[in-house]
């Protein structure tokens, strides 16, 4: 079962590269923060049920409900509906995503370890270039909190793929300055709307020498 | 520590409750003697661990010391500023309880002693400083802040996949936690590989808090478009934190086989770093900017002096702290310096040794302090690193360097000449000089010379402590 999860969100990296609608890539981030949910089940039901039920509970409501509520308050209070400003073709971005898969697979099998979920390990690296590629590609400041948003979730099935646990308080430390941080940026996004009317990075290019 | 933060917390909740001048006043007061209170009870306790994830070690004492002399003057200082730049009590509440986060979040950082900790207080550290780039609403502090924000985002994350990679190691070494204390006592069983991947994905992320490249690029339009009193913080204490960052994690990988594998990561690091801030000063128009690029320079230097090992190390540190006084003084100086010309363009200030005597002399000095020419601290501190360079048979990067610092003295020279003695500017009316103003440069100048050239026991004490596990 938790194989099946992580193909799935391995999948929603490639329709990552394909989408262009705002919606759309709202939705791929709720799916993703769902298939998290329920890789995180499988992976830690051994544990005790209140650390579970919790770890869980803060997955679905931050990255499913929180997070997504959200941004589609940002995309439309900025009336964003189609992003299609990527610098890269779409098919050119299958493929590096794709690349980006294969390439998490062969790090993986070459820095193969019994302390490390092998398949876990590929995909959260693959997740975490993918976000990385998604912001370089892409000429919008929302897009960019989307892939840093991909990036997150790279990192929290990185966290899930090396078994190492971190103390409850550091845990919610992590996940509150998460949720603070796209507080912040959304915020930030806003006011970049209401000032530059757009918001492609062309409008922040007036710091330099 | 859990005392200290209820304290900072519910200071800086209550300035945004009341916006009240008189009660923002007292509350700011309250937090001051409290953020002295923990720096010297860290002091008086030194090794002593608090709270569980709080250790006073001999560096995060050191660095809290400073960002509590730094704390007293920028809080002066941000008063001068709101006077010079009166808004409504609202953005100004907001200011103080953003300052007080980020001050707490900067001790935290400095204390904590788990290194999922320590990526929480850095991020908790670029969130509050976000809102404080922003103070003035102007659109390139909105640029300034989205870039701030952003990219040092990003690069937190990229630690906190080095904090992961560093938990996988810690982990084959037989280890359940990410203390710092047992991660160094059982670095000499970790895999070198696993580790040197950490270090490279810590020192990256942790490069843009430090200033330093490859991420250093945040920083520089941070320093420009904040504040001239927050700018001095963003270019010492929370620079400081990110020294703390890669600090602790070399400390780690010190105790192995990749120990010089990450020396050359820091050599290229910092050799890059003084490269980029002299070709940069040289074009630079703006003080603010220069003072970042300044910065660079000075953190590139510390990255060496950490590469090269033996004295460079209590160099290093010793050059940190010298450096936070000297550009904190720079930077509440040219806020002088904006009050009576209302500009940072570097092209329309001059006269101000006419202007302003006794802040041209502060100008004066605190140039002869950022250049390390005698009787400047930081000297001191150059000198030894230039001596463990050539001591190591590093000629080449030495002689490159000491070519990189004499354009850094020139393309500083320059402007800092153009300020003091090129064709008078007309002094607008409003402009007051209070020579008060000029007090607190005074002492982090005294203090500079103090600690270079007649050190306190206690300070190379803390100082010999702190780089102990390195040599």
């Amino acid at each position: 079962m938790i194989f099946f999860f992580i193909i799935l969100f391995a999948i929603t990296l490639i329709y990552l590269a394909i989408a262009e609608r705002v919606v759309r890539f709202l939705t791929l981030l709720i799916v993703q923060g769902i298939l998290l949910a329920g890789i995180a089940y499988w992976h830690l039901k051994e544990i005790d049920i209140i650390h579970l039920s919790f770890i869980l509970l803060e997955t679905l409501i931050v990255k499913s409900i929180g997070i997504p509520l959200f941004l589609n308050y940002i995309r439309k209070r900025n009336r964003l509906n189609k992003l299609n400003e990527s610098k890269v073709p779409t098919f050119v971005s299958i493929l590096i995503i794709s690349a980006g898969l294969v390439f998490g697979f062969v790090l993986s099998n070459f820095l193969h370890d019994a302390h490390i979920e092998t398949i876990f390990f590929a995909v959260a690296i693959s997740t975490v270039i993918a976000g990385l590629f998604f912001i370089i590609s892409h000429q919008n400041v929302f897009t960019h909190l989307i892939g840093y948003l991909v990036i997150q979730n790279g990192i929290f099935m990185m966290s899930l793929s090396v078994g190492a646990e971190m103390p409850m308080l550091i845990n919610n430390a992590i996940l509150l300055d998460l949720f603070i941080s796209v507080l912040v940026l959304g915020i930030f996004i806003n006011r970049l709307g209401d000032t530059f009317q757009n918001l492609t990075v062309d409008g922040l290019s007036q710091l330099k020498d | 520590m859990v005392i200290y933060f209820l304290v900072a917390f519910a200071c800086g909740g209550l300035i945004m409750l009341f916006r009240n001048s008189t009660a923002n006043l007292v509350l700011r007061t309250a937090f001051l003697v409290t953020q002295l209170g923990v720096a010297t009870y860290a002091f008086l306790h030194p090794g002593v661990t608090d709270s569980v994830y709080f250790t006073f070690d001999s560096l995060g004492i050191i660095l809290a010391s400073v960002l509590s002399i730094l704390s007293i003057a920028t809080f002066y200082h941000s008063y001068l500023y709101h006077k010079r730049h009166p808004i409504n009590l609202k953005n100004e509440s907001i200011y103080y309880a953003s300052l007080i986060l980020l001050i707490t979040a900067m001790t935290g950082a400095y204390f904590t002693n788990h290194m999922g900790g320590l990526w929480a207080w850095l991020e908790a550290t670029t969130l509050s400083v976000s809102v404080l780039i922003y103070h003035e609403r102007t659109t390139t502090a909105l640029e300034a802040t989205w870039k701030y924000v952003f990219i040092c985002s990003i690069g937190i994350s990229i630690a906190f996949i080095g904090i992961l990679f560093l938990s996988i190691v810690a982990t084959k070494g037989g280890l359940t936690n990410l203390f710092l204390t047992d991660l160094m006592a059982a670095a000499k069983i970790m895999d070198t590989t696993w580790l040197k991947i950490a270090f490279l994905l810590l020192f990256t992320g942790f490069s843009a808090k430090l200033g330093i490249f490859p991420l250093h690029t945040v920083c520089v339009d941070a320093h420009t478009a904040a504040p001239t009193p927050i700018s001095a913080f963003i270019s010492t204490s929370l620079m400081n934190v990110g020294f703390l960052g890669i600090f602790r994690m070399y400390s780690i990988i010190a105790q192995t086989e990749a120990y010089h594998w990450a020396n050359q990561i820091l050599m290229i690091s910092g050799v890059l770093s003084i490269a980029i801030s002299s070709m940069q000063l040289l074009r630079v128009k703006h003080f603010k900017r220069m003072f970042a690029f300044s910065s660079l320079e000075h953190m590139g230097i510390v990255t060496v002096a950490l590469s090269v090992g033996g004295v460079g190390y209590y160099a290093a540190i010793l050059h940190i702290v010298l450096h936070s006084f000297a550009k904190a003084g720079l930077f509440y100086q040219i806020g002088q310096v904006d009050n009576l010309l209302h500009t940072y363009w570097i092209k329309d200030t001059g006269g101000y040794m006419k202007l302003n005597p006794l802040g041209a002399v502060v100008i004066l000095l605190l140039f002869l302090m950022i250049t390390a020419i005698p009787p400047s601290g930081l000297f001191v501190s150059e000198l030894m690193i230039f001596k463990s360079l050539f001591g190591g048979h590093y000629y080449l990067i030495g002689m490159v360097l000491l070519l990189f610092l004499s354009v850094t003295i020139f393309a500083l020279g320059r402007n800092f000449m153009w300020l003091l003695y090129s064709i008078d500017q007309a002094v607008p009316k409003a402009a007051e000089i209070n020579k008060a103003e000029t007090f607190s440069q005074f002492i982090l100048i005294g203090l500079i010379t103090y600690l270079a050239y007649s050190p306190p026991l206690f300070f190379t004490k803390l100082i010999n402590s702190a780089i102990a596990n390195l040599t």
